[in-house]
């Protein structure tokens, strides 16, 4: 199947820019296992990972990582 | 904690319940998923418990994820921009602006086009009505014939290579470098799809451009940096 027409629609589609018809429609097509189109998405991937990063990082209060990491604990500890 | 291990090595060890692993796996990413969450949602609270949900998240996603191969700090930067989104749509009474202008380099921001030539009410409501149905738009959806109803943009099977991934790490001053020389209207286009959450139509609606108007100018700007990231990581011999 020759998917290059959808070649712009990628990064659109994981941005969630595109109309909800054509984002059903590429989806569905996604689905269906077109291996042109999941490497393609996935080469769109890193433009929208190269996007997302952007912002200047930014460093939490350490006081987030320390409640997260004892939640976890929390979670994995053995039942009495 | 060996630090020559990879993320995915990390990953692996997470996937075996060990908090170490997690706890490396947050030094190492932490600042660029939060400097992210911070941009869209600059409420201390609301950023910090968006940070531990996703990281959270990890944790619990971590079997299934390290089976797929795909990049950790792919994953984490997709998972917190699906977790802004999630929590626009749940605070849309007060949804947040655009918080400070990345992609622009000139002292307007797109929020501040947006209020200069918008004729819709303002961003905030419409963002938050986008975001509603961006997250009806991903829910699975069984469909005769497919084999993956479920596949989502954040879903591991469309995750870059973690090989990918490291390549475009060592490039990316130079990667943010190229969407700066995009056109102000392209920068400003991108900067509402991509920390607003907004689609084409309603860039266009927000913007007061016509629909074929907006549309080119996020097409255009997308298009530039795939191309800009093809031949910076030298998949593609683009002579650009």
């Amino acid at each position: 199947m020759g998917c290059q027409h959808l070649e712009e629609l990628y990064e659109l589609w994981l941005l969630g820019a595109l109309s909800e018809q054509n984002a059903t429609d590429l989806r569905a097509h996604l689905a269906r296992g077109c291996p042109y189109c999941l490497t393609r998405v996935r080469e769109a991937a890193e433009t929208v990972y190269i996007l997302g990063l952007a912002p200047k990082p930014t460093r939490p209060h350490p006081r987030v990582k320390a409640e997260l990491l004892r939640q976890i604990s929390r979670k994995t500890a053995p039942h009495r | 904690m060996n630090e020559e291990l990879s993320p995915e090595d990390l990953l692996a060890r997470v996937a075996r319940q060990d908090v170490a692993a997690l706890g490396e796996l947050y030094d190492r990413y932490a600042p660029r998923v939060y400097g992210l969450i911070v941009h869209v949602l600059p409420a201390r609270d609301d950023a910090e418990e968006t940070l531990q949900d996703v990281f959270m998240r990890l944790w619990n996603e971590s079997p299934s994820l390290s089976q797929e191969g795909g990049s950790v700090a792919a994953w984490l930067v997709a998972i917190a921009r699906e977790a802004v989104v999630d929590r626009l749509r749940a605070s849309r009474k007060n949804a947040p602006s655009l918080g400070p202008h990345i992609y622009s380099t000139g002292p307007e921001k797109a929020s501040e086009t947006v209020a200069r030539k918008s004729k819709t009410p303002p961003l905030p409501a419409s963002n938050a009505r986008h975001l509603e149905r961006i997250g009806e738009a991903l829910k699975p959806r069984p469909a005769n014939g497919v084999k993956n109803p479920a596949i989502r943009p954040v879903s591991p099977a469309v995750l870059p290579r973690p090989k990918e991934i490291t390549l475009i790490d060592d490039r990316l001053g130079l990667l943010h470098k190229a969407i700066k020389e995009l056109p102000k209207q392209q920068r400003d286009a991108l900067e509402l799809a991509v920390f607003g959450g907004l689609s084409e139509s309603e860039i266009a609606v927000e913007t007061g451009e016509p629909l074929a108007k907006a549309q080119r100018s996020l097409r255009a700007a997308v298009t530039f940096i795939k191309h800009r990231r093809r031949a910076v990581c030298g998949t593609w011999a683009a002579n650009i």
